[in-house]
């Protein structure tokens, strides 16, 4: 019986200002200083990032001329700039910044600002958040995965500060050793949470199956999980090769199933596993069919962690591309993304594996990825427009609307706002509700893709009515609005175009302008100018233009 | 008691018998009534729910199992109920006259002892395991039984402690619109406000800012449209418009008589009284006004006697005075529930499941506690669907284990489709793109309890 663990309760107690510095970017233990990274394709030279780009529009102009769709036209300035930082740095692009950017005529000017975010922290933070939800969805819910992954953020950040290739990364994530139980003690002494992948381990509660389905749908992009039960008729997949795959995890060892975390030790050089309720015994054996020939001292995990981040394992690298893909898309090349296969073949197959071959030439680099991307004219098309055919999702033809996770929410209003940045809380600190927490938690991400995220009643009610729009709209408060309802030198349309570019990072248009102004100077029903303003912004921040991506 | 009469059919002669009855306080039947008198029992009227969650556990062998005399036993008495032979705790005497319409579970046998996985299981019906994200209960009822013109969420949620286990009381794979809608929610370190327990009950941001009357939350909306519709114009597709619906449906809820469910004052004080002047008990109250307004799932949790406490029925140490206190709200909130519910015409249509995530230890700790045990433990169904007036299972002489007919989880919430009318075998899309089934097809429903 395992009773309710009092160290939580208490780790509750502990204010949350102890933890609230951001991990310091250690040394990797694993490798020695000075030593880059290894890659089986680091001796290939660099690729070029913009010659991938024209790759990307030749193959999918190619598509759009064989059925005839004219594609959207490139989106203007503020369009892309608002944009880009959304999906790189994760969030929307201060006023000052996206009105230098109007302004500058430098025609390199988009590859320019995509190469500052990549340097930024906005990149770090946005990516590690992003992969943290994909890697670990289970820390989300349960508050025990969240404390007992408290490392894995940091570990994410540590990666993308430190620009590791995606293939060391997740060799890191699928050989991390056990005997980590000490990282909740050494919380709970007041320290900073070590950087450390254990949480993925943690999360899967140690289990082999369940390990080996997010092995392969995180990192191979192939869904495995039906076929832990049974050969399904429809699928590629038997349960033996399930179990093949779950058997290079079958050394570790739950040491009391009660227990709802993972406080594990590892059998080492166990390499079969018995299928549940079946009378068979199988051996480690990867997807593509093969055994390893097993040496003295081999590792099974790190056995499969080389054969999957392989340069020439024929999922890892589209599997990865695909993912990033979908990222600066809102779907993938192979959509689902978890699902490739022949049965959900890529809308453009060629195009899949060109980007996978220069990711994994690239040393899978992910900023040589996403400069690529970010170039593309297809990622730098407008969302406005009708043309016919457009419609079609898997066309790429104009870039779709997207929800914006609650995270993006959350900073692009900070930053709209000038409202003081609240640091979010450790997973352990339980309670107290704060506008941050309930934004976050009204904008949960439910598990739809980003272009079918629907608006909720809730949602609505948070930004319409909630405390954290309200103290942003308060004219005596001290945030954007009043600072700008305070400039004597602006005019209104000064100060109604000043507030577009912090919400929309755009000037207002003509017809836009003249309403609001007029409405602002009749001082609205309060018959007062600067309560007037405040319900602009109200209406700024509460429109669809702002929380979407687009 | 300040206005007794207002909007009640009730005359000066029933007034008094209430108040007489409410002062000696004996059993509610008969005013109950006579305040109900306006409300008609609707033929056509869709299902309901009620689920009366225990946050922590409850100590089925001093609440509806009891062993007297055994060393296990503890200190309580029994009481007799209104069906023959069926005795339940003696501090739960209102309870005890509502047998008839009521069927106990005493042998549910589950196999999860955390708090959080626990919750998520009975909450869900399915374990937490990978990466599909099972809906809660009430996402799933509320998905299947909610009216379209309903003016209010399909699912709303009473005091719940979420903190062990957020997705436990999240909509999962259905997706947002399918959340709860919270009120007077609990957590660590957050006070309940204090007084009735009402206060807590209030919708969060349901009305505007102070500041913001109804000429300017009207401008405020004009200017929104304005703002809005070109940019939607120039953007079709499902994921946009959704915002302009969110919108529309929220100001429509903001501005709704059916939102006046929220506003408990409006009830006499004596009934208010009757159900416990608390958060729990005025929970129950607000239940009523939900499902009463079409409300398809409406969940009370009873965190604890003081507005403070989360896990109340988490009785590690001192199981005895804790599960007393507690029984004193449960009792005549749940009592004065089905009896309004009957009063009304709401009962038959409307399931009363009272759980937790699992029983306690029928052994005796040192601290005087019971600690967590899933292996047999009681729960509760009754009104709509239920064959009440009976119990199911039995657990051995000492309680440690179940004699017969042991209950699972997909069990119970087999049953509890069953009896809203819903077939458990149905099945909703998954955010892995798999079918997934209402409840797990394991599932055997306790038929017999089936009305």
């Amino acid at each position: 019986m395992s009773r309710f663990r009092i160290p939580i309760l208490i780790l509750g107690m502990i204010p949350c200002g102890a933890f609230a510095a951001s991990a310091p970017a250690a040394g990797d233990p694993a490798r020695g200083p000075g030593e880059p990274p290894t890659s089986g394709a680091a001796a290939a030279p660099t690729p070029d990032p913009y010659a991938l780009a024209e790759v990307i529009d030749r193959r999918i102009g190619e598509r759009l001329g064989q059925v005839s769709v004219e594609p959207a036209p490139v989106a203007d300035d503020a369009e892309f700039l608002r944009r880009a930082w959304l999906d790189v740095a994760g969030s929307i692009p201060p006023a000052s910044e996206a009105r230098a950017f109007l302004l500058d005529d430098d025609p390199g000017k988009r590859r320019k600002v995509v190469d500052r975010l990549l340097d930024s922290p906005g990149y770090v933070s946005n990516m590690s958040t992003q992969w943290r939800k994909l890697m670990i969805p289970e820390a989300e819910g349960d508050q025990q995965v969240g404390l007992v992954s408290i490392g894995f953020e940091p570990w994410l950040r540590k990666q993308f500060a430190e620009g590791a290739g995606h293939d060391d990364m997740v060799r890191d994530l699928l050989t991390v050793p056990l005997g980590d139980d000490q990282q909740t003690n050494r919380i709970f002494g007041g320290e900073e949470p070590e950087p450390s992948p254990f949480g993925f381990v943690a999360a899967k509660a140690g289990d082999p199956g369940a390990l080996a389905a997010g092995t392969s749908r995180l990192f191979l992009g192939i869904r495995l999980e039906c076929a832990q039960c049974h050969d399904h008729p429809f699928a590629t997949w038997s349960r033996d090769e399930f179990w093949g795959l779950a058997a290079f995890f079958s050394g570790l060892d739950r040491r009391s199933p009660d227990m709802a975390l993972f406080q594990g030790r590892e059998i080492p050089g166990r390499t079969e596993i018995a299928i549940p309720e079946a009378d068979r015994v199988v051996q480690a054996t990867f997807l593509d069919g093969d055994r390893p020939r097993w040496r003295y001292a081999d590792e099974p995990r790190a056995v499969l962690a080389d054969w999957v981040t392989s340069p020439d394992n024929p999922y890892f690298a589209r599997a990865a591309a695909n993912r990033f893909w979908a990222q600066f898309f809102g779907r993938g090349l192979v959509d689902p993304v978890d699902e490739m296969g022949p049965i959900n073949p890529p809308s453009h197959p060629e195009l899949l594996d060109e980007l996978a071959l220069r990711f994994a030439q690239s040393g899978f680099d992910p900023k040589f990825l996403i400069r690529a991307i970010t170039a593309s004219d297809a990622y730098q098309r407008t969302s406005a427009g009708y043309a016919p055919g457009q419609d079609v999702p898997e066309l790429f033809a104009r870039m779709p609307v997207r929800g914006l996770s609650p995270e993006q929410l959350y900073e692009s209003l900070i930053r709209a706002t000038g409202l003081e940045r609240e640091e979010p809380l450790p997973p352990f600190v339980f309670g107290g509700s704060s506008p941050r927490k309930d934004l976050l938690e009204r904008f949960a991400e439910d598990g739809s893709s980003p272009t079918e995220r629907r608006s909720t009643i809730l949602q609505a009610l948070t930004l319409m009515n909630g405390q954290l729009v309200e103290t942003a709209v308060n004219p005596q408060g001290n945030g954007t609005l009043a600072a700008v309802a305070d400039s004597y030198f602006l005019s209104t349309r000064e100060k109604v175009e000043a507030l577009y570019l912090a919400a929309f990072g755009r000037p207002p248009r003509d017809e836009e302008l003249d309403r609001l102004a007029r409405f602002v100077d009749r001082g609205g029903p309060t018959l007062d100018p600067k309560r007037a303003l405040a319900d602009v912004f109200w209406a700024l921040l509460n429109s669809p233009e702002f929380s979407f991506n687009h | 008691m300040n206005r007794p009469f207002r909007d009640l059919p009730v005359t000066r002669r029933q007034w008094m018998r209430m108040g007489a009855l409410g002062a000696a306080a004996v059993s509610c039947s008969g005013w109950i009534e006579a305040l109900a008198a306006g409300s008609a029992s609707d033929p056509a009227r869709r299902r309901s729910c009620i689920l009366l969650w225990m946050n922590g556990g409850p100590s089925q062998m001093d609440t509806f199992d009891l062993k007297p005399g055994h060393k296990n036993g503890g200190p309580f008495g029994e009481v007799e109920t209104t069906v023959p032979g069926i005795r339940i705790s003696e501090h739960l005497p209102k309870l005890a006259r509502k047998m008839d319409d009521l069927a106990i579970i005493r042998s549910m046998s589950t196999k999860e002892g955390d708090h959080g996985r626990a919750s998520y299981h009975l909450r869900t019906g399915y374990m937490p395991t990978g990466p599909i994200a099972y809906p809660t209960l009430g996402s799933l009822v509320s998905k299947e039984l909610a009216d379209p013109t309903l003016e209010l969420p399909g699912f709303v949620s009473i005091a719940p402690f979420r903190g062990l286990n957020p997705a436990a009381y999240a909509p999962g794979f259905l997706g947002h619109r399918f959340a709860p809608l919270i009120v007077g929610e609990s957590d660590f370190g957050r006070v309940v406000p204090g007084g009735d327990g009402a206060e807590a009950l209030k919708v969060k941001d349901l009305s505007p800012p102070a500041g913001v009357d109804l000429r300017r939350a009207d401008a405020r909306l004009g200017l929104l449209a304005d703002v809005r519709d070109p940019f939607l114009d120039l953007r079709p597709g499902d994921a946009a418009y959704s915002h302009r619906t969110a919108y529309e449906d929220a100001v429509t809820m903001m501005r709704s008589d059916a939102v006046k469910a929220f506003e408990l004052e409006d009830e006499p004080d004596l009934l208010r009284d009757s159900y416990g002047r608390n958060t729990f008990g005025q929970g129950c109250l607000l239940a009523r006004r939900l499902v009463e307004r079409g409300v398809p799932f409406v969940e009370v949790t009873l965190n604890g006697v003081d507005g403070n406490n989360i896990l109340g029925w988490d009785t590690h140490q001192d199981n005895f005075e804790a599960v007393r206190r507690l029984s004193e709200v449960l009792d005549p909130a749940w009592a004065t529930l089905m009896e309004d519910l009957k009063a009304r015409g709401l009962l038959e249509s409307t399931l009363v499941v009272w759980m937790g995530e699992f029983g306690r230890t029928p052994m005796i700790n040192g601290s005087n506690g019971r600690d967590h045990y899933p292996n047999a433990w009681s729960a509760v169904v009754g009104g709509g669907g239920i064959a009440g007036g009976q119990v199911i299972g039995s657990t051995t002489a000492d309680g440690t284990e179940v004699e017969d007919r042991p209950v699972a989880v997909p069990d119970l919430l087999a049953t509890a489709c069953l009896a809203m009318g819903l077939d458990p075998m149905a099945q909703n899309m998954s955010n892995l793109g798999r079918p997934i089934r209402f409840v797990d097809p394991e599932a055997k429903p306790i038929r017999e309890v089936l009305a």
